[in-house]
């Protein structure tokens, strides 16, 4: 208990607790995210539409080792990590009243569905690898492929159908994977910041911003140093950054809807709300709104968007914006008071659970987890296949 | 056979053995969702039948002793610096027209409680007798009690690791005692019972004095009754001022404390 905190609990109330710390907003960031990827990826897939042909494999790919890593910081946020067979075991007479429970059934079922699309999607290049190679690799590509060697039109056929109707399945899937983590804030109606229906459509525009800006960091960067081409698709960096700047839109909107409700026509709850956003006022406005939304709406809907280093920018910015975003809302939700004269704070610890060098922990497991996929999928030779495909149609 | 026949009974063997090395190993109650103590129909999980324990707060009579506060650490060996239960102190009105208001606290064992439907472990719930009560055997700590309690009433044992509160003193309650806080209030001022017995205390004061229950508009129905409960105490919930002054003050506090220590020693 920190020194306010002991002593908020002298003047005023009962022990004070502010249960969920820096674990929470990131593992919010992660699934968010990741469905974010997923359904970027799902525009070629699904939607075929071809501008996006080139990245959706890469843009799988990220979806899914986002969504292994992200349940990490879950188990981390427990005060008691070892029962974690409770779950599943017992409390499902709350499965209705408890977004928590429908979490489990969807952190299982979407990364296997996406493993399961990247495979159809991925199938004849193992195929290739292991008709090429000999020994481990051999053995690991057949693998794989689950076995099934045929490249006939026909099996291509069947593999492109497998991947469309995952997808398909997919695209509800991770909207509710992202979607359930703002429901779970928006059950609780003790929060005056939580509390609103709004709460999963604002999560899942914001998620739909900090994918994009993660995917703008990341698919050059692997096109660059990774791939065969050794250069990045402008054009691609255009396009995504434009994309960006209508989800920041989308984001504008509903974070607009919410906060002029909230703050204005709610019930007795408004004042602790406002008094919440007038502490914080200089810093959400510059930092969250100006810096993190505004200029790369702008730098995506100009000419801007063809310099990449300004993309660049503003990709990390919209990322790191959400991530603070998701800190305001968890953690600021939190500080507002309920039964104590006044607003609380946390600081994470540096160190142990909960910790900040525990979340840094969970972006080297991502880091590893890319570095596997990469290494497994033949992600690049799948790119570079979709831009000769794009070529030859020109 | 054809080979593909032979796999496919290959699979469907595999199937059937694994169903019912399962069925096998498991027990019939394992298809119950409810955590085992409640399956077992443990006292301590069902309570006490056909009675709804509630507890009435006549502010009239408490004069913030603490001794509510003490006892209950006491008796539930509540870890130093956590408290289920507290009696609040302030102030109201302006000087020279001030007046000490208490606001003893507790978990309100609501009817429509906040906190148990979204118990992902079903650790938490309601007994039969109206007691809520969390079993730190199950718990897995993931705090959405916490976060779902609308009175704060519920923290990280630092012991157990587990969701904590107030439980009405169940251990005592199954006993035929009366909770720790009610049986050593000097004033008066706790009084527990069951309110579907006509003739208990509770029952009596609750339909002689007008009662209020805290944060109403929550719709937790809470069953911690309030006589004589000033808006003005619980206007202390929604006042909105920063604690930065507090946190200030409280280097002040520290000062003070060393130099009382500073003069103990020295007399010493």
């Amino acid at each position: 208990m920190d020194n306010a905190q002991h002593i908020m609990t002298l003047v005023s109330s009962i022990t004070i607790e502010k249960p969920w710390g820096i674990d929470v907003p990131n593992y919010f960031w992660f699934t968010g995210s990741s469905a974010a990827a997923f359904i970027i990826s799902s525009f070629a897939h699904v939607f075929g539409w071809k501008k996006y042909k080139p990245i959706a494999g890469i843009a799988l790919l990220m979806a899914f080792v986002l969504l292994v890593a992200a349940p990490l910081n879950l188990v981390d946020d427990l005060k008691q990590p070892g029962r974690i067979m409770n779950f599943f075991s017992y409390g499902w007479e709350n499965f209705a009243t408890s977004p928590m429970k429908w979490g489990v059934l969807l952190l299982i079922a979407y990364p296997i569905l996406i493993f399961f699309e990247a495979q159809a999607l991925y199938r004849p290049y193992f195929v290739k690898i292991a008709q090429q190679s000999r020994g481990l690799t051999k053995m690991l590509n057949t693998l794989l492929a689950f076995g099934n060697m045929d490249l006939s039109e026909k099996a291509l056929a069947k593999d492109h159908k497998k991947g469309y109707v995952l997808g398909a399945i997919g695209i509800p899937l991770a909207l509710a994977v992202h979607g359930y983590t703002g429901y779970i804030l928006g059950a609780v109606h003790a929060n005056v910041m939580w509390h609103t229906p709004l709460m999963p459509i604002i999560f899942l525009a914001s998620a739909m911003v900090s994918g994009t800006g993660l995917l703008i960091l990341l698919i050059p960067l692997f096109q660059r140093f990774l791939s065969e081409r050794k250069s990045v698709d402008r054009d691609m960096v255009a396009t995504l950054a434009r994309l960006l700047s209508w989800f920041i839109v989308a984001d504008l909107v509903m974070r607009f809807l919410w906060l002029t409700f909230s703050l204005t026509f709610a019930n007795g709850e408004k004042y602790a709300l406002y008094q919440y956003f007038s502490l914080h006022f200089q810093d959400t406005l510059w930092i969250d709104y100006v810096l993190c939304l505004f200029v790369p709406m702008i730098i995506g809907f100009t000419k801007l968007r063809n310099i990449p280093i300004v993309v660049y920018f503003g990709g990390l910015v919209t990322a790191i914006g959400v991530w603070l975003f998701r800190w305001n809302t968890v953690i600021g939700g939190q500080e507002i008071p309920r039964t104590t004269p006044g607003f609380l704070h946390y600081t994470p610890h540096v160190f142990g659970q909960g910790s900040i060098v525990s979340v840094l922990s969970n972006w080297g497991v991502l880091f590893v987890l890319i570095c596997i996929v990469l290494l497994v999928f033949p992600w690049d030779e799948e790119m570079e296949e979709c831009y000769k495909g794009a070529e030859n149609a020109k | 056979m054809s080979k593909e026949n032979s796999r496919r009974n290959f699979l469907k063997k595999g199937l059937e053995a694994t169903a019912f090395a399962m069925l096998a190993t498991t027990e019939a109650n394992a298809f119950s969702s409810q955590i085992p103590g409640r399956d077992e129909k443990d006292s301590r999980h069902i309570g006490q039948k056909g009675k709804h324990f509630v507890m009435v707060l006549d502010l009239r009579k408490c004069i913030g002793c603490q001794a509510c506060t003490s006892v209950c650490k006491i008796e539930n060996e509540v870890p130093e610096e956590q408290f289920r239960t507290f009696v609040t102190e302030t102030e109201i009105g302006e000087f020279p027209d001030v007046r000490k208001a208490f606001l003893p606290q507790l978990c309100n064992h609501c009817d429509e409680p906040a906190c148990v439907p979204v118990c992902p472990t079903g650790a938490t719930f309601k007994r039969e007798d109206g007691i809520v009560v969390v079993d730190n055997d199950v718990c897995w700590g993931c705090g959405y009690c916490i976060s779902a309690c609308p009175y704060d009433k519920r923290y990280f044992n630092k012991r157990t690791q587990t969701a904590d509160k107030c439980n009405f003193c169940a251990q005592r309650v199954d006993k035929g005692l009366l909770p720790a806080c009610v049986e050593t209030c000097i004033g008066g001022a706790r009084v527990f019972g069951d309110i579907n017995d006509k003739n208990s205390e509770v029952y009596k004061l609750l339909h002689n004095f007008p009662s209020t229950v805290l944060k109403e508009a929550q719709g937790t129905k809470p069953q911690t009754f309030y006589i004589g409960l000033d808006s003005r105490v619980e206007e202390l919930f929604s006042t909105t001022q920063s604690l930065d002054d507090i946190v200030k003050a409280e280097e002040g506090f520290k000062r003070e404390w060393e130099k009382a220590r500073g003069e103990v020693e020295n007399h010493g």
